[in-house]
């Protein structure tokens, strides 16, 4: 090791290495000779904080940004109202533990040695919102008939969602960004669908639509498009690999 | 073999700035590491070059491991990783690319192929020039000018890191690019 003290240089034996072909193993292969050019000058890191914790920090700055978008708009007037039927409640609180559960999975699936099946983790929620909204839509059919297929356009909804989502998965996205050179695509996957499931409980707690199916279209629309847009747009957060 | 946490002790003290503790970590595993890539990739040229994209992404990732957590799994993970991204390269390339045969010498008078040199020195500058700017930028500076890194990074502007990890890459990519040359490589 010819490591000096107040003199970042190459390493001797790396320098002005010939440029043929000498690669392999052995007591000054490549592979050795990159160690000694990484161990010099080595600079000391901060620890990332545990994935958990991470998980934490990126929820309650969802909370926050979603208590603000509340304090803006106001919570809907029938809010009680709503949250006695045991769908509403069943559909709000399977979002909320959908957006909870991919963040934890998007921190944890983030670190190399993390067991891939943490992904797995907000299949369960998921399954319960989607079959939530779905029940909602055939107990709409059966109370208000066909008027309940009426399907009319929602944009305050796919924008709000994709308005306070796109900053928060873009914020998800730069806690997570040594993901880049382990498993970019579970976890641009898990922080989009994260952000969104968030962004559509607190908007279910703001603002009333008629129908379920409006729920599920408008809602899943924003979800998909706020997932597309995570993976297509996300890569450039993500470190690349070394 | 190594005492039982001796590994993440040395990883805990490269993440306080020990590079004694560093280089003795990446020395040790590089066995593992090599396994785990040979597992993956049978050419051992092409496994050696994923221990080293795993290297690189080791120290790119450094600040992420957990000491409460074994490292073992965790290099092989890396390690891993790397292996299946190169397999991945290797199979696209072998999908464009046609094998050439060897180019016979042209003429037998020794005086006529003293061209060549002429020749592999134009690959060379093309090659060089092909390369990402961040990486000739960083092999101009620290290879042929063999300025101090210090220096090159003041003055390309690129951080010690970045320079020594593109500075690896381009002569990866100019060995490789050489080596694949039909006629080199093989002691000629």
């Amino acid at each position: 090791m010819t490591a000096r003290k107040g003199a970042p240089g190459w390493p001797a034996s790396a320098r002005r290495r010939p440029l043929a072909p000498g690669r392999g193993e052995g007591p000054d292969g490549a592979s050795e000779r990159l160690i000694a050019e990484l161990a010099l000058g080595l600079r000391p890191v901060r620890r990332l904080p545990p994935p958990g914790l991470l998980a934490l920090l990126w929820l309650a700055l969802a909370g926050l940004v979603i208590g603000l978008a509340i304090a803006l708009h106001g919570l809907r007037p029938d809010l009680a109202a709503a949250m006695a039927e045991p769908g509403e409640r069943a559909q709000f609180l399977a979002s909320l533990a959908t957006g909870v559960a991919a963040a934890l999975a998007a921190a944890m699936l983030a670190r190399p040695d993390r067991s891939g099946r943490w992904g797995l983790l907000p299949l369960a929620p998921l399954g319960l919102w989607l079959g939530s909204l779905g029940w909602g839509c055939l107990a709409d059919l059966g109370r208000l008939g066909p008027a309940a297929w009426s399907l009319g356009p929602s944009w305050g909804c796919l924008r709000f969602i994709l308005a306070l989502g796109a900053p928060l998965t873009a914020a998800m996205l730069l806690l997570l960004r040594h993901a880049g050179p382990v498993r970019p695509g579970p976890v641009l996957l898990l922080g989009g669908l994260a952000a969104a499931a968030l962004c559509s409980a607190g908007l279910s707690l703001i603002h009333h639509l008629d129908a379920m199916l409006m729920v599920l279209v408008w809602h899943g629309a924003a979800v998909a498009a706020l997932v597309a847009l995570g993976w297509a747009l996300g890569r450039p957060l993500l470190a690349r690999p070394g | 073999m190594a005492e039982a946490g001796e590994w993440e002790s040395w990883m805990t003290a490269a993440q306080a700035g020990d590079a004694r503790a560093y280089d003795a970590l990446l020395r040790a595993a590089l066995p593992l590491l090599r396994n785990t890539a040979r597992r993956r990739i049978r050419d051992p040229a092409e496994a050696e070059d994923a221990v080293q994209d795993a290297l690189l992404t080791i120290h790119q990732l450094r600040h992420a491991y957990d000491p409460a957590r074994p490292i073992r799994p965790w290099l092989v993970a890396i390690c891993e990783r790397r292996a299946i991204d190169r397999l991945r390269r290797s199979g696209r390339r072998q999908g464009r690319e046609i094998p050439l045969g060897d180019a016979g010498e042209t003429l037998a008078a020794p005086l006529a192929n003293q061209g060549e040199a002429r020749v592999a020195a134009a690959e060379l500058r093309a090659a060089v020039a092909e390369l990402p700017p961040a990486q000739r930028t960083a092999l101009g500076l620290a290879k042929l000018e063999d300025l101090p890194l210090a220096e090159a990074s003041a003055r390309s502007g690129m951080s010690v890191g970045a320079l020594k990890v593109a500075t690896h890459r381009a002569v990866r990519a100019l060995r490789r690019r050489l080596a694949a040359r039909p006629g080199t490589g093989s002691g000629e």
